[in-house]
């Protein structure tokens, strides 16, 4: 009997061992086997750091990249080096039991070696705005902060739909959107920045482009008369915006009409929480005319 | 036909191929400018104001300069690198000059130094600061007592070669993608509309150093023998090699910093000439300032019109044009001089 009994118990005993408790499957669509919730996460990925702090998640991140430099509380994470070549050693160090990583900034090698050290690794690759409200809750389900995940996507989704309803109507001014500006490089096809400019009501004159970031020709640009010119700033802010360049082309309407921006590329150029910090200021960019009541689209406050 | 008169001829050609080149080259590109429209901005009637005007006048007309301008130089200071250093391998950035320009504009941008005075010339100033560390670099690395043996020189700048460019590595790996994106780019040549006092600029410093290479000609002619041979007819071998060393590096500098660092065309265009015209130096290193132009220049009409309204680096033009014709130069010769 009691023999009988342990041989029906075996399997159930065996089971959960054998399946993982944890079983999940990644943006990509690949199966990722955990024993345990996530207790131990790195993030090679600046967007996720940023989200993960904003579902209030940071506890359960044990290690960041270099350039996950948003929140400031991120620079106080342990880092591990850059996106492209992250050492491995301070990554195992750290004994995380999950690796969040990109398929677009991290390298298929490193994703390979740390499966080699049996660490499982969690991939994303949004392509597009909705992508970040889906990353939103899949980390609020990695995490078990699937409340506050709900919240903060719901609130950036509405944020988002206001900026919508107030653009819809209006006519929608060519825009130029510099990435780089020598060589220049703009946002094609398939670019976070054209989707941007789409929803903030704008008609990118480089959204043809078949590459996503394309180095692109002055004379094109030029050709197609932009009526307002974005450069990009990157990393510290310092980067080369080159306004004297276009303020040349003084036959331009944008340089006519004197609206000639810059943008804050660490909030475009993200898959992360401050995207829609960045929609709403490239909408207030290309349509002024429609934020100039006291709107709830104040721009500040939001994190 | 005396050698003068056939010198001049030639010239002429290649000017005139130079014109026809530039002068196509006005009409191609991926703005939708009519040639009318085009013959009508030429002619002055455009009005000053429209798109035509800003594409073929500011944008069109003052890359195409930049073309022959920096073909032009990269040629010359290869005829002079590979007549310094009896050696065909030679071209501009076989010195390190060019990485070093490289990594000054590259250091330049990660710190976002930009001299404000003169926008344009922010960079170049770093480039030559760049050009002019690694060129002395060489220099003092290769010289032994009072002399500038050729096979340290050339060791001595591929070594400082590798030097910067491992140094431009480490700065694109340290320093945020974002803030260096368009920089690997830009390693792979960029010629750019200069705006007009640039270009004279450009000019200025790219004929100081075609002068100082044009003056040592018939010295050079003369270095072929080997130096001893040129001693014997009273050629200050020192002398000669300090000049085309500083002519062809202050060429060089110059394109990095206007242009990127643009390959092939310092190795392409020297060869071809001297397989056509043979080895006098007193006529390969004015019809390299001409040929290379032309080169250069319908390479990056190339580059411009390809994959428009994307456009190609020029070096990757220059590399997949020039490789094939080098080799069907080589093969010709082969059968010229074969059984």
């Amino acid at each position: 009997m009691v023999t009988r009994a342990l041989a029906l118990l075996l399997p159930v005993l065996l089971l959960p061992a054998a399946a993982g408790a944890f079983s999940v499957t990644d943006q990509t669509g690949r199966p990722v086997t955990l024993d345990a919730p996530p207790r131990r996460i790195v993030s090679l990925v600046p967007s996720v750091t940023e989200l993960v702090f904003a579902i209030g998640a940071q506890d359960a991140l044990v290690g960041v990249t270099d350039f996950c430099d948003y929140p400031a509380a991120a620079r106080q994470k342990p880092r591990v080096g850059g996106m492209v070549a992250p050492s491995l050693e301070a990554l195992v160090a750290l004994k995380p039991d999950l690796v969040v990583a990109t398929t677009a900034g991290n390298r298929e090698e490193t994703v390979t070696q740390l499966e080699r050290l049996r660490i499982p690794v969690y991939l994303v690759n949004p392509a597009r705005v909705a992508d970040v409200l889906d990353l939103i809750s899949r980390l609020g389900a990695l995490t078990g902060h699937e409340g506050a995940a709900a919240e903060l996507a719901a609130s950036l989704d509405m944020r988002i739909k206001a900026v919508l309803a107030r653009v819809a109507a209006l006519p929608r001014p060519r825009v130029l959107y510099v990435l780089w500006p020598e060589p220049l490089i703009v946002p094609g096809r398939g670019a976070l920045v054209s989707e941007l400019l789409a929803l903030a009501g704008g008609d990118s004159v480089t959204a043809d482009a078949a590459e996503p970031y394309p180095r692109y020709s002055l004379e094109a640009a030029v050709a197609r008369a932009p009526d307002v010119i974005i450069l990009a700033s990157h990393g510290s802010g310092q980067g080369p915006l080159d306004r004297a360049k276009w303020e040349r082309f003084t036959s331009l309407p944008a340089v006519k009409a004197g609206r000639l921006y810059t943008a804050d590329g660490n909030l475009l150029h993200r898959y992360g929480p401050r995207v829609v910090d960045g929609l709403e200021r490239l909408a207030r960019l290309i349509h002024p005319e429609a934020f100039t009541g006291r709107g709830d689209l104040s721009g500040k406050g939001h994190r | 036909m005396s050698p003068r008169s056939r010198l001049t001829v030639l010239l002429t050609l290649l000017a005139l191929a130079a014109g026809a080149v530039a002068l196509g080259a006005l009409f191609l590109g991926s703005a939708a400018v009519s040639a009318r429209a085009v013959i009508a901005v030429l002619a002055g009637r455009g009005g000053g104001t429209g798109v035509a005007d800003v594409v073929v006048l500011s944008l069109r007309l003052p890359r195409i300069l930049a073309a022959l301008l920096a073909g032009g130089a990269l040629a010359v200071a290869g005829v002079g690198f590979q007549a310094l250093t009896r050696n065909p391998l030679a071209e501009p950035s076989v010195l390190g000059v060019s990485s070093g320009a490289a990594f000054g504009v590259i250091t330049a941008q990660v710190f976002g130094l930009r001299a404000g005075v003169l926008e344009a010339l922010g960079l170049t100033a770093f480039a030559f600061c760049g050009a002019l560390v690694a060129g002395i670099a060489v220099y003092v690395i290769a010289s032994r007592a009072g002399g500038l043996p050729v096979h340290t020189l050339v060791l001595a700048g591929v070594i400082v070669g590798i030097f910067f460019s491992s140094a431009i590595t480490v700065l694109i790996s340290v320093v945020d993608f974002d803030r260096l994106g368009g920089v690997i780019h830009w390693l792979l040549g960029n010629l750019a509309p200069i705006p007009p006092a640039a270009l004279a600029v450009f000019a200025a410093v790219a004929g100081l150093g075609f002068w100082l290479v044009l003056g040592q000609s018939r010295q050079l002619n003369l270095l072929a023998l080997g130096e001893e041979g040129a001693l014997q007819l009273g050629v200050d071998a020192e002398r000669v090699k300090r000049r085309i060393f500083a002519g062809a590096a202050l060429l060089t500098a110059v394109v990095v910093a206007f242009a990127g660092p643009i390959g092939f065309v310092g190795l392409i265009v020297p060869h071809a000439l001297r397989m056509t015209l043979g080895p006098d130096n007193r006529v390969l290193v004015p019809a390299a300032l001409l040929a290379g132009g032309v080169f250069l220049l319908a390479a990056d009409t190339l580059a411009r019109n390809l994959v428009a309204p994307a456009e190609l680096s020029v070096g990757v033009i220059t590399s997949l044009c020039g490789a094939p014709f080098f080799i069907y130069l080589l093969r010709a010769r082969a059968a010229r001089l074969g059984p």
